[in-house]
């Protein structure tokens, strides 16, 4: 087996599996971009190795197999800047939901005429009960123990 | 209004609801910050107004909520008290006075020798590194006035964890007056910091706040925010 099928071989399996992903909807949007066309440099690659060999001479580099290599790592390093940006930014989003899902529950708290009764809570049915009295005496020993 | 943010309190919630009740007739919101334990039951019991949140999202996450739900009641002033019971409601008159006089912006219940030595040594790194000239950076008895709240609750404010540098810190570069003034604060009715209890949170928590003072957090003054995403 000469090294020219051996990249086309892992050239077609990852732009295949890539590919067949991205049929299958599982990347979207701007994602989807960047996969197809790693896909197409992969193929390209895979198919015509010795295309580092020419890039290399045109850029002065002496030994071509380093700028795969170097050009592979910068790329992965810049998506994984966007991807944490991205996470920052849905992070921030998230937040912001939860924050907003609970003042509108509060709203509706607020509407119902029997508060707290869409309380999701295991709990929730002692709220219908009315207090009892010496409740609000928290110093009692048995809870006073709770681990922080 | 004087807001909570509440996580597993449910020993001591009731008790300090309770105690700002009998003090003030604003109402109580406790944010119940995803609590495991019966946190909710007891505040809603106690009397309080509970917004619950979905997810954990750390004392700021809370308070912050709690602003928001301040904000758009079209309330003057917040307070936030810890649910610990360190503080004490009666100290809530002096720590609004100045604020009713416009002589600040925000107010925060300072009793920085409550702390350890290391503690300390942090708060000391904490103000060389920011510049923030104040005695206690992480006190969570506060005053804030309606300008505050205004651009506490914008979005950029929601990815910080913790109430103190970060929040400080936009508040300095939005040119907002901050003032301390000298509390005492009790005991926790039960547990501990949660924050300086163990080495690996101390690390996390001095790394993060680090990384807040260089980022340039809570800049372009006076930009309007939308409360409505």
């Amino acid at each position: 087996m000469t090294y020219h099928l051996t990249s086309l071989f892992i050239g077609l399996v990852m732009a295949g599996s890539i590919l067949w992903l991205l049929r299958r909807a599982h990347l979207h949007g701007a994602h989807a971009l960047w996969w197809i066309t790693l896909a197409i440099a992969i193929i390209l690659l895979g198919s015509w190795p010795r295309l580092t060999d020419l890039v290399a001479r045109y850029l002065g580099v002496s030994y071509p197999p380093i700028i795969a290599v170097l050009i592979a790592f910068a790329l992965v390093l810049v998506k994984m800047l966007t991807m944490d940006l991205e996470r920052s930014r849905l992070e921030q989003r998230l937040r912001r939901l939860a924050q907003r899902l609970a003042l509108l529950e509060a709203r509706l708290d607020a509407l119902t005429p029997a508060a707290y009764s869409s309380l999701d809570h295991p709990q929730a049915n002692i709220l219908t009960e009315p207090p009892r009295d010496g409740l609000l005496s928290s110093r009692d020993p048995s809870r006073g123990e709770r681990p922080a | 209004m004087i807001i909570i943010p509440a996580r597993n309190e449910g020993a001591a919630i009731a008790q300090v609801i309770a105690e700002a009740r009998r003090h003030f007739t604003t109402p109580v919101v406790v944010i119940d910050d995803a609590s495991e334990d019966d946190t909710l039951v007891q505040a809603v019991r106690a009397g309080a107004t509970v917004l619950r949140l979905p997810l954990h999202l750390g004392a700021w996450g809370a308070m912050q909520t709690g602003m928001r739900y301040a904000y758009r009641q079209g309330w003057e002033l917040v307070v936030t008290l810890d649910a610990d019971g360190q503080h004490d409601p009666a100290d809530i008159a002096p720590l609004i006075a100045p604020l009713r006089e416009g002589a600040a912006d925000v107010v925060i219940g300072a009793c920085p020798l409550r702390v350890s030595k290391a503690r300390r040594l942090a708060w000391h790194y904490f103000r060389t590194l920011s510049g923030i000239a104040l005695e206690d950076l992480t006190s969570g008895f506060r005053a804030y006035n309606r300008q505050a709240m205004e651009r506490l609750i914008c979005p950029d404010a929601t990815l910080l964890d913790y109430q103190d540098v970060g929040v400080l810190l936009i508040l300095r570069r939005q040119g907002l007056r901050v003032l301390e003034i000298p509390v005492t604060m009790r005991d926790r009715y039960d547990g501990k910091s949660r924050i300086f209890n163990s080495w690996w949170t101390v690390g996390h928590y001095m790394l993060k706040t680090s990384m807040l003072c260089l980022a340039g957090i809570g800049g372009q003054r006076g930009r309007a925010c939308s409360d409505q995403d």
